[in-house]
Order: C-alpha cells, then structure tokens, then sequence
C-alpha cells in the first residue's frame, strides 16, 4: 500500500473511532433497553383535559419522561394521561383508584376537590403508590410532596408591582373571584398584608363573584360607578380578561391593572396597554417538574421537600414577545404572529 | 500575487504526506490536553460538588502559570542542543509525562472535603500544565522549522489543522460517556477511567512525531569560544538572555500584528459561543430546550464540516493568491455570516439560526492554518536580523496569548450575559431588551472584531516575494556558516 492511501484509510480509520465510537456510545445511551431496565408507570391526572393549561402540562410530562429514560440507561419512565374531559372530583377518584389497580408505580394529580380526593390519594398511598399533586393540592393528604406557586407569595407580588404603577397612592380594589377558593383567599391575604406598607394606598374592598367574564365585568362596572376616582385594580384571576368586553367599560392605562395568570386570551390587554402586569405560571413545569421529582424519589431515592414551589413569571409589554413564543413552545397554538415577532 | 507569478515548492522543501500526518497527530494530541480539562472539569461540580466558582479558579490559575512557564520553555527548547535536536526530546519526553498526569490528575479519591478536592486538582492542573508546555511548545516550534518552503508551511499548517479537528469532534461526548450509568457506577468513576484512555492515548500518538520527524536547524552554538562561567553566572546570563529574547520578540511588529488578529478574530468568536447557545434555546425556540439542542447541534455539525472544507481551500486559496489576502478574505466572510445572524435569528423560521455556520467556519479554519505557516515567516524575518532562530519563543507567546484571551473571554461572557439582564428563571420569556441586547453582543461583538483582526494583518508586509528574498539571504549566510554547523551537527 502507497503511504498516501495508508493516510487516507488511517485518517478515516481515526475519524470512525472518534466520531464514530462517540455516537456509538451515545446510540446505546438512547435506543437500546438492556436487560433488567426498570419501568415506572406514572399516572397523570389533571382537572380537564379540555383546559390548555393541563395540555401543556402533559407536553411538559411526556418530555421529562422521554429525557428521563434517555439519561438512565436502566430507567424508562411511562406518562399514562388520565385526566377527565371536564372538571370532576369523583371521575379523578375513580381514576387514582383504577391506577392503583393496575399497579402504577406513582400518581401525579391536580385536585378538583381536596376533600373527595384525601381518602383515595390516603388508599392510595396505603397500598404503596406514592403520590404527588400538583397546581392545587390536597394538604392534609398523604401525598409525598406538592408542586405550585406560594399563592400568598403572588398576592405580595400584584400589591407591590400595583404601588409601583400608581406611586403608592390613590384607590384601589381587589377583584375575589369565588369568596371560598382557599388558593384565591390565600392571594387575597398577600395582597392586604403588602398593602399595609402604602399608607397612602386606599383599598376599597374586595369584591367578590362567578368566576366567569361577564359577572366579573358588571361588578367592576358597578364598582368604578361607585368609586369614580378609582386607579386599579389587583385581580386574583383574570376572569374579566377572558374576552373584549373589559374593553368597552375603561380605557387603556387610565385604570392600572394587574392580574394572575397570563394565557393567551389576555395578551391583548398587555399589548393594548389596559393591564400592565400579569403574573403567569409557567403550566408546562407542573408536568416537568412533577415527573423529575418522582424519578428522584423513587429512582434516586431522593429526599424530596414537602412542598416544591412554583416560580410565577412577570409578564409586562416589556417580555410579551418572549413570553408568548414561550407560551408556542409549551404546546399554545392560538398566539398571534405579532406576539411572537416582538 | 497571482496563480502565476506563484512560486512551485522545490522538492528538497517538500514534505511527505508521512510527515504532515506524524505532525499533524501532534495538532490532535495538542487540541485535545487544551480541550479536555475543561470539558471534563463539570464533574467537579456536578460529580463531587466543588463550588462553580472554584472550578472557574482551578482553570484560571494555569493560565497566569503559563505566562512564565511558556516562553521559559520556548527559550530552553531554542537554546537546546542535544544528539536528538532541539525539540524532539522534548516533545518525546513532554507527550509521555503530560499523558501521565493526565491519568493521574484524574484519579480522585471519594470521600474528601472541597478543599480537599480543590487543592488536590490544583497541584495536579499545574503540573500538568507544566508537562503540557514542554510538550506543546517544542511540538509548535517544529511546526515553524520543518519546512522553508512559504506555500509548503501552509500546507503542513492546513493538515494540522484538518487532523486537530477530530479533538474538537471528541470533546463535547466526553460528559456523555463519563454520565454513561451503563459503563460507570458515577461520572466521577467516568473521568478516572475516560482520563487512562486519554493518557495512554496521548503518550503513545504525542511521542510520534518526535520519533518520525527530523529537525531542520541546528541551534548555533553562541558561546563556543568563550570562558566558562559559574553556574550562578550561568543562569543570570540566561535570565538576561531569555528577558532580551522575549522583549526583542513582542516588540516585533509582523508577529504583533498576528498576535493582534488572532486574539480578535478568535476570541471574538469564543466571547460569543454561549451567547449564541442562550439565542438559539430562548429566543428562536421561546424557551423549547428540546428544539433549541437540535439545532445547536445541526449548527455544531454544520460549522465542523464547514471548517474541515474551509482548511481545505484556505491551503489550496493560500497557494494562489498569499496568505495574507487569504486571511482577509477568510475574515469578511466570517464577518459577514456573524452579520447575517442578525437577520437569522427568526423565531417564525428557527431554520434560518443554521444559515451562517458555513460562513463563521471559514475564518476559523483560516485562522489556525495560516497563522502558523505566517509565524514561521516572520521567524525567518528574525533569523535574519538576529541571527537566531526562535520558533519556541514565538510560537510560546503566540499561543500563551491565544490561551489567555480565550479564559477572558469565557470569564468575559458571564458577565455580558448578566449586562443584557439574562434572568435564567424566565426561561424564554425574557424582556425584549435583553434580547435585543443578547443580539447586539451575538452579531456586532464577533463582527467587530473579525473587521479589527483584518485591520491587523491588513499591513503585514512578508508577502511571498519577501520571504522568497528573506529565505534566499539566509540561504546565502547559513552556506557561509555550513563548515561551522556540520562540525556541530557531528558532535
């Protein structure tokens, strides 16, 4: 063999054992199960299937579960979506129930109602299924570890980023939503507490209502005709944002508005200047994160904290480009191309 | 110059393929003891829990070490003459001690405090780094002398170039392979063992040039004739000799003016790297970790293929129209495909991130190519005012400053990703302004200075008529002086 061609066939002979052996290696990384592989079969149950937010949720759990079986050759993690059409307490019950019997090996659940859930996440749990809830939880359960946001936490946060747009002073007022939610009185709590640092701040209730667009509009109607003088508003939903009546009763930036959540229907009040600040959670984490907590705890055998907290993301004209191209990313379709151009 | 006023390489300057492959496995063993440490330096934190800003400290502390340590090395390896040459020893005994301690290094007892981890690192870094110079210095100044030839250096250069990339390749499935739970109980038990491969790896195909390659100067013997001296005199006069060396040679204007383009081109383009990463997974993919990796990684592959083409025709463009019109078209090109990420980074079309990786390769694969084969010609430059030849020196320095500039810029890099208000926790939803910050940097910081490092080397003045002039003079003196170095070359 002439010393060129020996070059050559060495030279490709080096390329093959370096490029070659490392994709090798990571080929039996991902594709190939060994003997002996573990299975954990997770079962995910949110509160409605019908709800975008749980959608994303579930996008974020199939991906955990993918990277998760990547990284452990001896791992491979199952996400089994189990999650009612519509909100149902009792559908969920029959669901953990089903998926103790079919011996799953841990349930991720977010609680419709945390009285109708405690016993059957408690049966669960007795018969060794380890369960975790996420977004809203069941406290006195014997759930393993809850994943959400720290509600009081939020409510500070809207108070805070309220003074800052009104100068710590003038009228304002709370918008409830449903009186007995433990989650909204939680934020209501946060707010009154930060607001005790504004003297000059003059909350004039908190008014409570359906939880749907059109009684939360007439209530603050009624409200702005009783307090003329009125500068924002801090809602603990964002029921008035769920379409364009809001737009019809005040004008854009005359009344600061800020609010929790931050989905795609309200982005227009953002880009329009009628809200200034929304707090926005970010769903896909509660699928995410609530699938890696359960492999650290059962496959590390971790110690997992009691409650894991969920960090809310700001969202102002100043991110919605970023926050909506986020939104796309966690599995959103109905976001309009001028967001996500920003 | 033109294709045809082009001068052909005489035979006697022409090297086999044999020796540019033999050197060129030095370029492999060299990119990846540079490479390495740092891509295996995660399992210092994530493996035994060192605190980031200490394993930030344990690569940064080599490099002010190196400041002294290299050029010391280049001026031993100049002054050197022994029966086996001037850099050969050297690089022989270099590759075997560096693979050495790069096995050991690695091999960290569990169990242990930080400190423990961090002072036990620190000292086996140094040391290494020690035996990596004495390597690399002598092996880079090879590179400068082993052949005369203007065109022929560039080839050998571009060959070198062309092997070192499959380092480059290598390194980033380094953390794959020590995470690899099927091979390894922990990443840590990973390093040990992936760092006895390394070793073995490096001793064996490290030593091969200094056993294949022959040396083409003969150090001349300065002090012949003289009175000895005590051996305090003795290192006082080499000390002085050694701080006139290093003074004559960063004052020379032709090697300023590489130095000055490589550390722009080049660090402008690693100061970017992460920023580019940060771009691609938050802004063009909102955040989508998953897509973002997929077309970092079609960018990697795309800009490795890119730079092996690139070498390729830098060498061959190289030979028709100089080195120096080379690098400056090399260089726009980079600059312009650092421009055009501007328009690219579209997150209605995260395709179009991969559209300026060609481009960026080009100046890269140019860079390493024909600095080498330019730095050679300015060693002839200074042989012929000096009358000493001192590749060690000037390739020391050289690289000593392509190693420094390249921990600023990644020092540099975290504190301009804090500048543009990057907040990790908003995922993709970070405010506009930091993006269009990010962007700034991204585009205008590489593109800056690509457009100084060619105002560098825009004056560099040995064109190939000169080095033809400047090889034929020292033709003329070294045929003057041949009785001299044959009766050296016998002893």
């Amino acid at each position: 063999m002439k010393l060129s061609n020996f070059i050559i066939v060495l030279l490709v002979g080096i390329s093959f054992a370096m490029f070659g052996g490392c994709q090798e290696i990571s080929e039996e990384l991902a594709d190939i199960d060994p003997e002996g592989v573990d299975t954990l079969r997770i079962t995910m149950i949110a509160k409605s299937s019908d709800n975008p937010v749980f959608t994303t949720a579930k996008k974020g759990a199939l991906q955990a579960a993918e990277e998760l079986s990547e990284k452990y050759s001896m791992l491979h993690v199952e996400v089994d979506w189990e999650t009612p059409a519509t909100e149902d307490a009792n559908r969920q019950v029959e669901i953990i129930r089903k998926a103790v019997r079919e011996n799953a090996d841990a349930i991720i659940v977010s609680c419709s109602d945390r009285d109708s859930l405690t016993s059957a996440i408690n049966a669960a749990v007795d018969a060794g299924v380890e369960v975790m809830t996420f977004d809203s939880d069941a406290p006195e359960s014997k759930r393993f570890t809850f994943y959400g946001p720290d509600d009081e936490k939020m409510g500070e946060m809207l108070a805070d980023k309220l003074a800052e747009l009104t100068e710590g002073k003038g009228k304002i007022a709370i918008l409830g939503g449903n009186q007995d939610a433990p989650n909204l009185k939680k934020r209501i709590n946060g707010i009154q507490n930060a607001l005790a640092d504004y003297p000059d701040m003059d909350n004039v209730g908190t008014y409570y209502h359906p939880e749907n667009e059109v009684d939360a509009i007439a209530l603050m109607d009624s409200v702005h005709k009783m307090y003329p003088d009125l500068i924002g508003w801090a809602m603990v939903g964002s029921w008035p944002l769920f379409g364009d009546k809001l737009m019809d009763i005040i004008e854009p930036g005359k009344i600061k508005i800020v609010a929790i959540d931050a989905l795609p229907v309200q982005l227009k009040y953002v880009e329009q200047n009628y809200v200034q600040l929304l707090l926005g959670q970010p769903t896909f984490r509660w699928g995410k994160i609530s699938v890696e907590t359960i492999v650290e705890k059962l496959h590390e055998k971790e110690e997992v904290k009691e409650i894991i907290r969920l960090k809310p993301i700001p969202v102002s004209i100043e991110n919605l480009g970023g926050w909506s191209r986020q939104l796309r990313a966690w599995g959103y379709t109905d976001i309009p191309e001028k967001y996500l151009v920003m | 110059m033109s294709a045809k006023n082009s001068q052909q390489t005489p035979q006697k300057d022409k090297l086999s393929n044999g020796q540019m492959f033999a050197y060129g496995l030095g370029g492999i063993v060299n990119n990846l003891l540079g490479g390495a440490i740092g891509f295996m330096s995660i399992v210092l934190n994530v493996g035994l829990g060192i605190n980031p800003a200490l394993v930030g400290t344990l690569q940064a502390i080599p490099r002010l070490t190196d400041a002294i340590t290299d050029p010391v090395m280049g001026y031993i390896s100049d002054k050197t003459r022994s029966r086996y040459g001037r850099r050969r020893p050297y690089i022989f005994i270099g590759a075997i001690a560096v693979g050495l301690m790069f096995a050991l290094m690695w091999q960290l007892p569990p169990g242990n405090s930080e400190m423990f981890y961090f002072w036990f690192f620190l000292i086996g870094s140094i040391i290494f780094y020690l035996f990596y110079t004495m390597f690399a210095t002598p092996w880079v100044a090879l590179g400068y002398e082993l052949t005369t030839d203007y065109h022929e250096r560039t080839r050998l250069m571009g060959v070198m170039n062309f092997m070192g990339q499959f380092a480059w390749i290598s390194l980033p499935w380094f953390y794959a392979i020590m995470e690899n739970d099927r091979l390894f109980s922990d990443s840590v038990e990973g390093a040990r063992t992936l760092a006895i491969v390394i070793g073995v790896f490096v001793a064996i195909v490290g030593a091969v040039p200094a056993i294949f390659l022959k040396e083409k100067f003969v150090a001349v013997d300065a002090d012949s004739g003289e009175k000895k001296i005590s051996m305090l005199e003795g290192i006082k006069k080499n000390v002085a000799e050694f701080l006139k060396g290093l003074v004559t040679t960063v004052k020379r204007p032709e090697f300023l003016k590489l130095c000055a383009g490589t550390f722009f081109l080049f660090n402008g383009i690693m100061l970017v790297g992460a920023f580019s990463s940060y771009i691609t997974i938050f802004y063009v993919s909102g955040g989508d970790n998953d897509m973002g990796a997929k077309y970092m990684g079609l960018f990697g592959t795309i800009n490795t293929i890119s730079t092996l083409m690139a070498i390729a025709a830098v060498t061959w463009i190289s030979s028709k129209i100089g080195k120096r019109k080379t690098f400056i078209l090399a260089t726009s090109i980079t600059m312009i495909g650092s421009l055009l990420k501007w328009f690219s980074y579209d997150p209605m079309a995260p395709w179009k991130v991969l559209l300026p990786a060609p481009m960026i390769a080009v100046g890269m694969g140019a860079l390493f190519t024909l600095m080498g084969s330019m730095i050679a010609d300015v060693c002839d430059l200074d042989e012929l005012e000096t009358g000493e030849r001192r590749e060690g020196m000037f390739g020391s320095i050289y690289w000593w400053m392509v190693k420094l500039g390249m921990a600023l810029a990644f020092g540099l890099s975290g504190y301009l990703l804090n500048a543009t208000g990057f907040e990790v926790e908003l995922g993709g939803a970070q405010s506009s302004s930091t993006f269009f910050w990010m962007r700034i940097v991204d585009v205008f910081i590489p593109a800056a200075a690509a457009l100084i490092a060619i105002i560098s080397v825009a004056s560099f003045k040995i064109t190939e008529e000169r080095a033809l002039e400047i090889r034929s003079e020292l033709e003329k003196r070294k045929a003057k002086t041949a009785p001299v170095s044959a009766a050296l070359s016998s002893e």
